[in-house]
């Protein structure tokens, strides 16, 4: 299933820093909902054009390790590439063999973005990845 | 979870040993600034940040105390430099991210009519806010680990400079010895290629500020502060490189620190993620570490080079005439080997400041020759709508603090709850009229920077001169800011 931006998240009220939670009916809806919330932050929640697909794969670790793993990716590739995912589909996630997640990149437009925040690296720190009710939730705090 | 405190004196509470804590908490604060951190679990970080292998004193935070990753933003933990771990989380993912005061002999007079001029052209001649770059050509990979081996003097000889003696008037000189650029990952260096001389984003800032009041004036002769003259604040660091360092120790860490043993693996926040300071990894983050420091250094001093043109263009002087030199440049976000007094005995320690400030007293042959009688200057930039400060280091910031003081105001209110606060306002009109003109990238930026958004710096500092770990030198006011 593909996910397009924006989707529906909550921002985490942090003292210093940005975080978001977000929830899906699968584990791998929830972290393509992470990651869309990830480029709804830096977007200021501005619209992206579609551009090419990207691959992004992470080595086998926990849940909330692998999606921090994702974003670190994807921010890289921000600072260095200035793309950000207009598009996600999680073909993988997997304790045991890893994730595997493909982006729609949608190219960074520091007008039409610049209520965007700028996010500096993505932390462990409150990480979460887990089970709740019939579905999962994931939350994520970003160094700015 | 409620700790248990004492009161230990009007400005210092101790959180008791218990549990795993090798060492008490302490927390130099006062009864009303305590109250208000029960908001977060800045509190808890400080006990956990006392379980540090080879911790030694007190697990310490500075008034501008609040809520990080793993340390808390204000903590300072020592650990012995033999038996003692490094912990990248302790340090901060902006490595060396600090604060430089340049002095210039402009009278506000003259400046306050050019203010709009000067601001607009430091905005335009240095890069703010998300990926900001290209204040100079990008550096290749060659170019980039010569600037982290020369630190400051990199870009002095460059001709990045206010005056002479620049670099000898930073902290270290400018210049961690210990840096292996080497050991900095070809991503860092992607990261930061075209960062040199940029701003960057969030809390930092460039301020156009003059003197509004002088407290000591022995101290102040001795830095070259006169009331009613022109200052430049910068607060920056090492951009995306030092951020991708610290990110790729915390990977590495994250996933191994358990095995170090069982110290390590009690440790209780997995970004307290450490290694013991002679392990391979413990001294492979030391030299990347130390090298991404260099690189804010030069940073900053491409920044004061850039900063000082610009001024001197706008006002139609050329630069001599300004009068400038940089008074001090000191980091926030850092861990070196110094030597402290540890139970009476010198002992060689790994002070990890994490949003703290060294502040060196008088008589210590660590503070350049021209500030060493009245003690090291110590930097407190405060918020964009009220004041800074530059304070001098006491003799007794060696004894309690592992010669630390605070590093700035702390926030008080997250980002969204600044935002909410400032729905509805014009926030750079309301800094004009206050003769403060400010320049940043957006709206956002300016609602989440408001001065409500920090506390009042003054009452951070005087909780500092109250416990004597370092005295009132001098109030900056801003005229100008520039912000990412």
């Amino acid at each position: 299933m593909r996910l397009r931006h924006p989707v529906p998240y909550e921002e985490l009220d942090h003292t210093a820093d940005a975080g978001v939670l977000v929830r899906g009916d699968s584990k791998e809806e929830t972290l393509g909902r992470l990651v869309l919330a990830y480029a709804d932050l830096v977007t200021g929640g501005a619209p992206l054009a579609s551009g090419a697909d990207q691959v992004i794969e992470v080595e086998a670790g926990d849940l909330a390790g692998m999606a921090v793993d994702v974003l670190r990716e994807l921010l890289f590739h921000f600072e260095t590439e200035r793309w950000v995912p207009e598009s996600c589909e999680v073909a993988l996630l997997d304790p045991e063999r890893g994730a595997r997640v493909v982006v729609g990149t949608g190219a960074y437009d520091p007008v039409a973005h610049t209520d965007g925040l700028v996010l500096k690296a993505v932390t462990l720190h409150a990480a979460r990845f887990e089970p709740e009710g019939g579905g999962w939730v994931a939350a994520v705090v970003f160094d700015t | 979870m409620t700790l248990p405190l004492r009161q230990l004196s009007p400005f210092c509470w101790e959180i008791p040993r218990r549990g795993g804590m090798r060492v008490p908490g302490r927390v130099y604060v006062t009864e009303a600034q305590l109250a208000a951190l029960s908001a977060d679990r800045a509190l808890e970080q400080v006990a956990a940040v006392a379980h540090l292998p080879g911790i030694v004193g007190a697990s310490l935070a500075m008034p501008d105390i609040h809520w990080g990753y793993g340390f808390p933003i204000g903590g300072v933990a020592a650990v012995d430099a033999e038996g003692g771990a490094v912990s990248p989380g302790g340090v901060g993912y902006d490595i060396n991210c600090g604060c430089r005061v340049i002095t210039t002999q402009l009278p506000v007079d003259e400046v306050r009519r050019n203010t709009h001029a000067i601001v607009s052209r430091l905005f335009a001649t240095i890069p703010t806010g998300m990926g900001a770059g290209s204040a100079i050509p990008k550096l290749s990979r060659r170019e980039l680990r010569e600037l982290m081996a020369q630190g400051a003097d990199w870009a002095v000889a460059r001709g990045y400079r206010a005056g002479a003696d620049d670099a000898t008037h930073c902290e270290e000189g400018g210049r961690l010895q210990g840096a292996e650029p080497e050991w900095v990952s070809d991503r860092a260096l992607a990261r930061g290629a075209d960062q040199v001389g940029t701003l960057g984003s969030g809390n930092h800032f460039l301020e156009l500020q003059h003197v509004a009041e002088i407290y000591d004036p022995e101290a102040a002769a001795a830095f070259g502060l006169r009331t009613g003259e022109i200052t430049l604040m910068i607060h920056s660091g090492s951009r995306g490189l030092g951020h991708q360092v610290c990110d790729e120790t915390l990977h590495e860490l994250s996933r191994v620190y358990e095995r170090f043993g069982a110290d390590y693996a009690a440790l209780p926040d997995r970004q307290l993620a450490c290694a013991p300071i002679g392990s391979e990894l413990g001294t492979r983050y030391l030299g990347a570490m130390q090298a991404a420091a260099n690189f804010a250094w030069a940073n900053r001093q491409v920044m004061t080079g850039l900063a000082v043109r610009a001024v001197a263009e706008a006002m139609g002087l050329a630069e001599p005439e300004l009068g400038a030199r940089v008074l001090y440049d000191v980091c926030h976000n850092i861990a070196k080997f110094e030597e402290h007094q540890v139970d009476g005995q010198p002992r060689r320690v790994l002070v990890h400041r994490k949003g703290a400030t060294r502040a060196f007293g008088p008589g210590d042959p660590r503070v350049p020759e021209a500030y060493r009688a009245v003690g090291q200057p110590v930097l407190i930039p405060g918020d964009m709508g009220r004041y800074s400060f530059v304070l001098a280091g006491n003799a007794s910031a060696m004894t309690e603090t592992f010669g630390s003081s605070c590093h700035g105001a702390g926030r008080l209110l997250s980002r969204t709850a600044a935002l909410k606060h400032a729905r509805g306002r014009d926030i750079e009109r309301e800094l004009a009229s206050r003769g403060i003109e400010v320049l940043a990238r957006g709206p956002r930026t300016l609602g989440e920077e408001m001065s409500e958004a920090y506390k009042d710096v003054e009452d951070v500092v005087d909780v500092i001169a109250g416990a004597g770990i370092s005295r009132k030198v001098a109030k900056l006011v801003p005229l100008g800011v520039i912000k990412g």
